[in-house]
């Protein structure tokens, strides 16, 4: 299931070039116009405080009344998307196709309009309009066979949930009697029991498998390797957020208050989307398809924060609502941050060397000069290290399920301390994917044929482009007080109750990491006045060569191993026998995982295709069998009637 | 003034205790042993040495010692030895676990730079058993935050003891032979690249980094027995508890003389059993059965 991606620009004549450059720097500047539009509502969420309309277009029917309208939960997603268009639009100012950036800002913008979204007509189109520009950006390299099957499972995952979507929010609408978030939220104390349980469980599948959540994260895996960095980066950054603000606007808003069964089911679907995702993601060695299986995990890690703040919503714990809610929205921030550097830093890498097979790279630290450090702050961060910015979310998420671990019932405490082990031992497991990643990727001696010369680095635009994502995962890392106190004053206009920032988090960062940071200097002031003998590494004598070098199949095999009764892997090796039987001219290994939800999600597809060829018993085409169909009907018509 | 003296304090003996524990473990399995001063001596010498590094490597293998021997000063730094401990009230036991997440990813980075088949096989490890043992590591500590304590590192200390509080030490002691690289999972004192988890980790370093590894190798594994010591009966304050420490430091050897090595995939089993000895001690503190 490797998709190589190649290089995408194919040199043209002259005139063609000028005209490439042009739509290039079109997009660019198209994009960051929409990126100063989202940073606008976004201030205009923050600042204000309170639902601010914008415009309110009146359809023929009243159910197509287009309404938009900034919410103050819109705003942290307004603001992660200015972010990630700002950063990408760097990035692709240089990189990638050239129309690349037009379809960013398209798609961009579609997300902007489904944030400011207030009415069902509206975020129905914009939802939609989002999925299949996405679903164009997917479809980049459409060329070849896998890009087209990737794009065609994205788009039915993505329309089935948007009919999920539709059906929530359609049900909703019937109840309260009007189009309108602001009427469905007034109607929504009054919703029965059923249609509140219904309604949720829809908006589950439809804004869940757009997050990729286990067990509808199918397509991810499949589309972020093939789209574009640029594209994987929005996808994953910016995307899956806007599918989690739609969860949150059903659940906190539309059809609030949720029953305490519904946080209960998020924090474990949450805590499995965690582990699975983690786990998925070590035995892979194709580093986009492992970054999007990382999308996942940290999907979970954010759905566990929402789970408790509905469950402690519903058991009148406010300030644990409130808390958890901050978690889920400060990760959601982090987690676009992290996520879009690394996509684009892989995609630095793809353009380096022409692969992202863990197998094949290696040693490029001193070759992407600009791209590995930042590379590596990126690492730090999504594995939660202080003071990077994942460390300050997760340790909010692991507070609020302390918080609420006990008094609220057997089953919740069940959950949530399922749920912390399920969190600690994905910390773990995420930890040692990214010292495999980075380790394999950029460490070491370099694994490439030696025919061809490592060029290094110059920094250009795209540069400045994860510069800006590195420098804003620090910052919220070191000093999380700029980014919690928003996101605290947004959670309280949410909820309606104060948000409380645990009191040690301002200084907790750096506290933590001061006296590490002291000694990392420590020593480079040593060795400085004391010196450091370089020599070559010690093999026990024989040569060092790259191909000694430990090998990410290797470095996650222990794990494999130790978790086959989830990933089933199977190994095959082949020795050639060249003339003696002692010294084989060949030994390959190959090895592989199953997937089992990806499984399930053929043997459905294989089912409903089988249903559908049984139904062509019915259909044969001939006009006569259908006339008699009509017939048929006016007489069961006509009986019935009598 | 009292957190310098207590880090000084710790760092001080970190290094008697390793060679206490050297020569019990010596005399326990009949043979005379060094010094306990001998670590000290070790430390002194490679202070001294030039350090090698391998050609071409990144910045990270140079400053990873450094960064470990801050992990350990600040997990001794944090100890409630004296409640309320200043740099405890803001680094509570679920930062512990991501500090020693930090120390750990850093000198895994640096094996896997170090181009050696051995190291990264010990990064390899190293990683495998420190994710696999973090989840009892938290739930064995999170006892008095289920009573309501919060989760400063001083809570562990104000519970009652009783089935709960032997099951999450039960648990912690199993964690603490992991993260001190003790017999059942590792080998200090083996000589063979092959099965050296820690050892082999450090292979490439020398001289005063190798020092330095050494001396926050000691500190960690002190800071582990004064935690352990924390969850035995011993009421809210600290240093009341530090007479358990000597019992840790007669324990270990005796382990590590009375069990053999476990086979590399029979340690996850043991892991578990921690995880589920944790699990059913924080039951029993929620729902107040037998505590």
């Amino acid at each position: 299931m490797l998709h190589d991606i190649g290089d995408p620009v194919a040199a043209g004549p002259e005139p063609a070039q000028a005209k490439l450059a042009l739509i290039r720097s079109a997009g660019v500047a198209a994009t960051c116009a929409v990126a100063a539009l989202a940073a606008a509502v976004a201030m205009a969420g923050f600042a204000r405080g309170a639902i601010v309309p914008v415009a309110t277009i009146q359809g023929s029917v009243a159910a197509l009344t287009l309404t938009a309208a900034i919410t103050p939960l819109s705003a942290p997603f307004c603001a992660l998307l200015a972010i990630l268009a700002v950063a990408v639009a760097l990035w692709c100012a240089r990189r990638g196709a050239a129309q690349d950036p037009l379809l960013i800002a398209a798609f961009t913008a579609a997300m902007l309009l489904v944030l400011i979204a207030r009415s069902v007509a509206l975020f129905l189109f914009a939802w939609e309009a989002m999925s299949l520009i996405s679903a164009f950006l997917v479809a980049a390299h459409h060329e070849r066979r896998g890009v087209r099957r990737a794009t065609f499972t994205y788009l039915v995952v993505a329309q089935s949930g948007a009919l999920c979507v539709l059906v929530a929010l359609t049900l909703l609408a019937v109840a309260a009697g009007g189009t309108s978030f602001d009427a469905i939220a007034a109607h929504a104390p009054l919703l029965s029991p059923a249609v509140r349980d219904t309604v949720f469980v829809f908006a589950l599948l439809g804004f869940g498998s757009k997050a990729g959540l286990i067990p509808l994260h199918f397509w991810l895996p499949r589309a972020h390797p093939v789209a574009p960095p640029s594209a994987s980066a929005m996808l994953s950054g910016a995307m899956l957020k806007v599918a989690l603000f739609g969860l949150l606007v059903v659940t906190l808003e539309l059809a609030a208050p949720g029953a305490p069964w519904w946080g209960i089911v998020l924090v474990g679907l949450g805590t499995l989307s965690a582990i699975g995702g983690v786990l998925y993601a070590l035995v892979d060695h194709d580093l986009k398809r492992l970054l999007a299986y990382h999308s996942v995990e940290n999907v979970g890690i954010i759905v566990i924060g929402i789970g408790v703040a509905l469950a402690a919503r519903s058991g009148g714990n406010s300030v644990l609502a409130g808390l958890a809610l901050l978690a889920a929205l400060f990760h959601t921030i982090n987690h676009g941050l992290f996520k879009a550097l690394l996509f684009l830093g892989a995609g630095a890498v793809n353009d380096a060397e022409g692969t992202v097979d863990l197998e094949r790279l290696g040693g490029l630290w001193g070759q992407l000069v600009w791209t590995a450090p930042l590379f590596l702050i990126g690492c730090a961060a999504i594995v939660g290290l202080p003071p990077f910015n994942g460390f300050a979310s997760e340790w909010l998420t692991f507070q609020s399920l302390i918080g609420g671990m006990v008094g609220n019932g057997l089953t919740m405490t069940v959950a949530f301390v399922a749920a912390i082990a399920g969190l600690a031992l994905t910390g773990g497991l995420a930890a040692a994917c990214f010292v495999k990643v980075f380790g394999m990727v950029f460490l070491g001696g370099s694994r490439r044929p030696s025919a061809r010369a490592a060029v290094r680095e110059r920094p250009d635009a795209s540069t400045i482009g994860m510069g800006l994502l590195a420098a804003l995962c620090i910052l919220f890392g070191v000093v999380p007080a700029l980014a919690v106190v928003p996101l605290a004053a947004v959670v309280g206009e949410t909820l309606h109750v104060p948000a409380r920032i645990p009191p040690a988090l301002p200084a907790l960062p750096l506290t933590v990491a001061l006296l590490p940071l002291a000694g990392a200097l420590f020593c480079v002031m040593l060795a400085g006045r004391r010196g450091v003998r370089s020599v070559p590494t010690w093999t026990c004598g024989s040569p060092v060569t790259p191909a000694a070098q430990y090998t990410a199949t290797a470095f996650s095999k222990p794990l494999r191993t130790i978790f086959a009764f989830v990933l089933f892997p199977d190994r095959q090796r082949r020795y050639e026998v060249g003339s003696s039987p002692w010294f084989p001219s060949l030994i390959s290994y190959r090895t592989r995982s199953r997937y089992i939800v990806d499984e399930a999600a053929r043997g459905f597809a294989a089912a409903v295709l089988r249903f559908a060829r049984g139904s062509r018993l019915v259909q044969s085409g001939s006009l006569r069998l259908y006339v008699a169909y009509a017939v048929a009907a006016l007489i069961v018509t006509v009986a019935l009637a009598r | 003034m009292i957190l310098l003296a207590q880090v000084l304090a710790i760092a001080g003996l970190a290094p008697l205790v390793q060679g206490v524990m050297k020569r019990l473990r010596a005399n326990l399995q009949g043979r005379p042993g060094p010094s306990p001063l001998q670590p000290y001596r070790d430390l002194a010498k490679l202070a001294n040495k030039e350090v090698l590094l391998p050609n071409g490597v990144s910045p990270i293998p140079l400053i990873a010692p450094g960064i470990a021997l801050g992990v350990a000063v600040t997990f001794a730094a944090l100890l409630p030895i004296v409640v309320p401990n200043a740099l405890g009230s803001i680094v509570d036991i679920i930062a512990l676990v991501f500090l020693l997440g930090l120390g750990r990813f850093v000198l895994t980075l640096a094996a896997l730079d170090s181009r050696s088949a051995f190291a990264g096989m010990a990064a390899s490890r190293e990683m495998t058993f420190g994710s696999l043992v973090e989840p009892a590591l938290l739930l064995a500590l999170l006892g008095g935050a289920v009573v309501g304590k919060g989760t400063h590192l001083w809570s562990v200390m104000d519970v009652p003891f009783g089935l709960a509080g032997t099951l999450a030490f039960a648990a912690f002691f199993l964690v603490l032979l992991a993260e001190t690289a003790r017999v059942p999972i590792d080998n200090q004192e083996t000589h063979y690249e092959l099965t050296m988890i820690h050892e082999g980790l450090v292979l490439e370093y020398s001289g005063w980094q190798l020092a330095m590894l050494q001396l926050a190798g000691f500190i960690r594994q002190l800071c582990f027995f004064v935690l352990a010591s924390m969850l035995l009966p011993g009421g809210a304050e600290g240093w009341r508890h530090l007479p358990w420490v000597l019992a840790i430091i007669c324990m270990v050897p005796a382990v590590e003389t009375l069990f053999a090595k476990l086979r590399l995939f029979e340690v996850p089993q043991l892991f578990a059993t921690a995880l589920i000895l944790a699990a059913t001690s924080i039951g029993l503190r929620v729902f107040g059965v037998l505590v």
